[in-house]
């Protein structure tokens, strides 16, 4: 029975998307003619901005670019960078609880909480949202499949528990996870596409966030990955935040500390850091200017890139560490690397390529647009998935060691890092008092020698051992960690046969139980599901649109010819028409034709606006 | 070798056929070298091992088979147990150390003891290393805990060798080679573990400057 019969069995819709779900944008791509491409309307941004804002009690969270957009009046009522809290507990984001405008707390279950509005999200659910609306934005590109079937990324220093998290929220999305894969090795997929080589690739990703650096080796269409190493607390806006301290000590004489740390100003001296570093990206100096009309206050200073790059060299440094770090985990030398892949909006800072490249004595490649190899890579790896290729096989492995607690607190490696993922590994333990009768165990992840410095996953106990003398039970513990990352644990008591098999609750993470309600919580709330609210939202867009245009074409009504006149006036009454209970897709296209035959009306009033600024007269004068 | 039950064809591993490109259903758990394709034996070349993990991964890895829940739940089975073969096996010490459980020599918790002489060697190492610890980068102390690298290398690499001509040939099972490689194995562990703190501190070093 070969996989090609089965495909011919398997009436599925046969494409899938991959989602790069970022920390600051997300992005959605599939695999159609032959290559990945990104998925996005017409005329809207490729990315979707990992953005939610809560605009009020008994209103619907706005996802995305419009609740980004809000950020900047409101950051109050904004979450950014939800994917740091993915598996976490609130005593492990220390000062990232800053960075949350709504109360946060760990619930019963170890899972994070954050209240809004008397309502409390788990960061999972919020995360589900991000995903429904960067799947939507693909699913609005594509002609007739509408994949359900996803491939996502997540960054390769993902534990289990954030991984975990990550597929739940995907549960909770209503989408079918086919693969979680790791962000760098993505990457690497979607640069392999067109070369068939045989060699070592770096892969240096330095996202809004995250940094992360995977070494690979490609063998005849297997890519394979060596080691990872990565900091999952570095990223471009921690350059960001350098040049806003430079605002916060500039105006420390005339602005209270209070004012200082007021999380509007805050999110104002943000984006003018980010517009200052990204033109630095470009021009040898540039503006770092931010205006407080409110406080009649301002902040001016030219930076130059010599500047920039000092104040961030400590990063910069820091990533250089990782760097050797993977590449000794990988057994290979800087001059071992063949090709060096650079990954993630921060990469075009001019000091960072220099850094890479510096680092490794090789020219990085950036023939694709840095924001969007991981995006394309999942859709690589969804067509590998989906039975499209059988040429390309990505062997991802496993970011950090899973161990045993043994006596004393010390930990027992079992399956060690960058180990090639799926991966069984059965180790044999025995009683250490007589007639004992259970065994507790305790997994943990992580690089250390202590229990105390590791990341506790899980404690489970094996029972019903027949009594007998010390040390004769046989234990044997089977790790079995999938194909994603997560890790199953079995163990079997072999000198009598009592077996049992143990499913990894995480201390800290959902319950099937949990994401069952979730999901069916979610399913309740279906009135609010993104087509009714996608409707609702095109009505108003439409509504204003009409206004707009009635208004201003009595104005000018006798400077348009008749033919554009009737266009428009044909493209009014469908809209009016329409704007009862019409489809998404329907009322998309009405709202299209509607732009479409006004656009010379609205080079009109733009042709005026500018005479009458001339003229100086005001613009109702007209 | 037995043969595939669809095809016919014979096995070059239990974990799946060739021909056919499918996992295949084992009765009992596949131990690391039989998955591999392999007879027991410290004498493997690494490459050699990673060629056959790589062949035998492209029949039968998951990815392929994500149509069928059934075929796929098998090929995540038998890939993990291929790919716990190589990293029980791909490296050396780790090898010798499989051998040596599996031909029921002593396990590394059965036997602890080592001879004073060593003992006391580590027991100077580990000072210099403390010293090194708690002085600053650049100082003499420092300077001498670096001096221990080539002496710890070469004692390792004269441990793996000792460890390769016990194991090779083959002992019988319970053999009294086996307990002179757990020996060799467990000072191993006592110069790694060194060798890690040397580097801990040649990074500690590398920051400073």
């Amino acid at each position: 029975m070969g996989y090609i019969e089965l495909n011919v069995l398997n009436n599925q819709s046969n494409l899938a998307m991959g989602i790069d779900l970022g920390t600051t944008n997300s992005l959605a791509a599939v695999w159609k003619d032959g290559r990945p491409v990104i998925v996005h309307p017409e005329g809207e941004a490729a990315s979707v901005p990992s953005v939610i804002h809560f605009p009020g009690e008994d209103k619907a969270p706005i996802v995305g670019r419009k609740g980004r957009d809000l950020a900047a009046a409101s950051p109050e009522r904004t979450l950014f960078s939800i994917k740091r809290l993915m598996g976490r507990q609130a005593a492990e984001l220390g000062s990232e609880l800053a960075m949350i405008p709504f109360p946060v707390k760990d619930g019963e279950d170890g899972v994070l909480r954050i209240q809004v509005d008397g309502k409390s999200f788990t960061p999972q659910e919020l995360s589900a949202l991000i995903l429904n609306k960067v799947h939507d934005h693909g699913c609005r590109a594509l002609e007739e499949e509408k994949p359900d079937r996803v491939v996502i990324t997540v960054p390769a220093y993902f534990d289990d528990a954030q991984r975990q998290a990550t597929r739940d929220s995907a549960r909770l999305a209503g989408l079918d996870v086919l693969r979680i894969v790791n962000e760098p090795t993505a990457a690497c997929l979607a640069y392999g596409l067109d070369q068939n080589k045989t060699g070592n690739i770096a892969v240096f990703d330095l996202g809004g966030g995250t940094f992360d650096i995977s070494v690979l080796s490609i063998d005849d269409g297997v890519f394979k990955v060596l080691s990872t190493a990565g900091d999952t607390h570095l990223g471009g806006d921690d350059f960001d935040r350098v040049l806003v301290n430079l605002i916060v000590e500039g105006l420390k004489g005339q602005l209270s500390e209070e004012e200082l740390s007021d999380p509007g100003f805050l999110t104002g001296a943000r984006l003018a850091a980010e517009r200052c570093k990204c033109a630095l990206s470009s021009d040898p100096e540039a503006e770092l200017h931010m205006v407080l009309a409110s406080r009649g206050v301002t902040f001016h200073k030219t930076i130059t890139r010599d500047e920039l790059d000092e104040l961030i060299s400590p990063l910069i440094e820091k990533t250089i560490d990782c760097c050797r770090r993977a590449l000794s985990d990988a057994g290979l030398k800087p001059e071992e690397v063949d090709e060096v892949v650079l990954v993630g909006g921060s990469t075009r800072v001019i000091a960072v390529r220099a850094a890479a490249e510096n680092f490794f004595k090789r020219i990085p490649h950036t023939e694709l647009n840095p924001d969007e190899v991981v995006a394309l890579g999942a859709a690589v790896q969804a067509h590998i998935l989906t039975g499209g290729s059988r040429d390309m096989l990505l062997l991802d492995v496993i970011p950090l060691s899973l161990g045993l607690e043994t006596v004393g607190g010390a930990i027992s490696k079992l399956v060690e890092r960058n180990s090639t993922i799926p991966c069984s590994v059965t180790e044999g333990f025995t009683t250490y008092a007589d007639n004992q009768t259970g065994i507790d165990f305790h997994i943990v992840q992580g690089e250390r020698e202590m229990v105390s410095d590791c990341r506790s996953l899980a404690k489970f106990q094996l029972k019903g051992i027949p009594p007998m003398p010390a040390g004769m039970a046989r234990v044997a513990v089977r790790f079995h960690v999938d194909a994603d990352g997560v890790l199953t644990v079995s163990a079997r008591e072999e000198s009598t046969g009592v077996s049992t098999l143990v499913e990894v609750e995480p201390m800290s993470g959902l319950s099937d139980e949990e994401v069952e309600r979730m999901l069916i919580a979610s399913i309740e709330n279906a009135a609010e599901d993104f087509e009714t609210r996608r409707n609702a939202d095109l009505n108003t867009e439409i509504g204003t649109m009409l206004t707009a245009t009635e208004r201003s074409l009595e104005s000018v009504r006798a400077a348009l010819d008749k033919e554009t006149l009737d266009d428009i006036e044909a493209a009014i009454s469908a809209s009016r028409a329409a704007t009862s209970s019409e489809s998404p897709s329907g009322l998309q296209a009405v709202r299209d034709e509607l732009e479409r035959a006004t656009l010379p009306l609205a080079a009109l009033l733009m042709n005026n606006v500018a005479k009458s600024a001339l003229s100086g007269k005001r613009l109702d004068e007209v | 070798m037995s043969n595939c039950p669809h095809c016919g064809a014979e096995l070059e591993t239990p974990l799946g056929c060739g021909a056919c490109k499918v996992p295949l259903a084992t009765e009992t758990q596949c131990d690391p070298f039989s998955a591999l394709g392999l007879p027991p034996s410290q004498a493997i070349e690494t490459s050699e091992l990673e060629r056959l993990h790589l062949k035998f991964t492209r029949w039968i890895h998951p990815d392929y088979f994500a149509a069928s829940p059934e075929l796929r739940a098998l090929a995540e089975k038998n890939t993990g147990t291929l790919n716990g073969a190589l990293s029980s096996l791909g490296d050396p010490i780790k090898r010798a150390d499989h051998l040596v459980r599996a031909l029921k020599g002593p396990s590394n918790t059965e036997m602890k003891d080592m001879p004073q002489a060593f003992l006391m060697e580590v027991l100077e190492w580990s000072e210099s290393l403390q010293e090194a610890h708690e002085s600053d980068a650049g100082s003499t102390e420092r300077q001498r805990a670096f001096e221990l690298l080539p002496e710890l290398e070469e004692r390792r690499s004269e441990g793996m060798n000792a460890i390769n001509s016990l194991l090779c040939p083959l002992p019988d099972a319970g053999a009294e080679a086996l307990t002179s490689a757990r020996r060799e194995l467990n000072a191993i562990r006592y110069l790694d573990r060194a060798l890690e703190e040397l580097e801990t501190l040649r990074l500690a070093e590398a920051e400073a400057r």
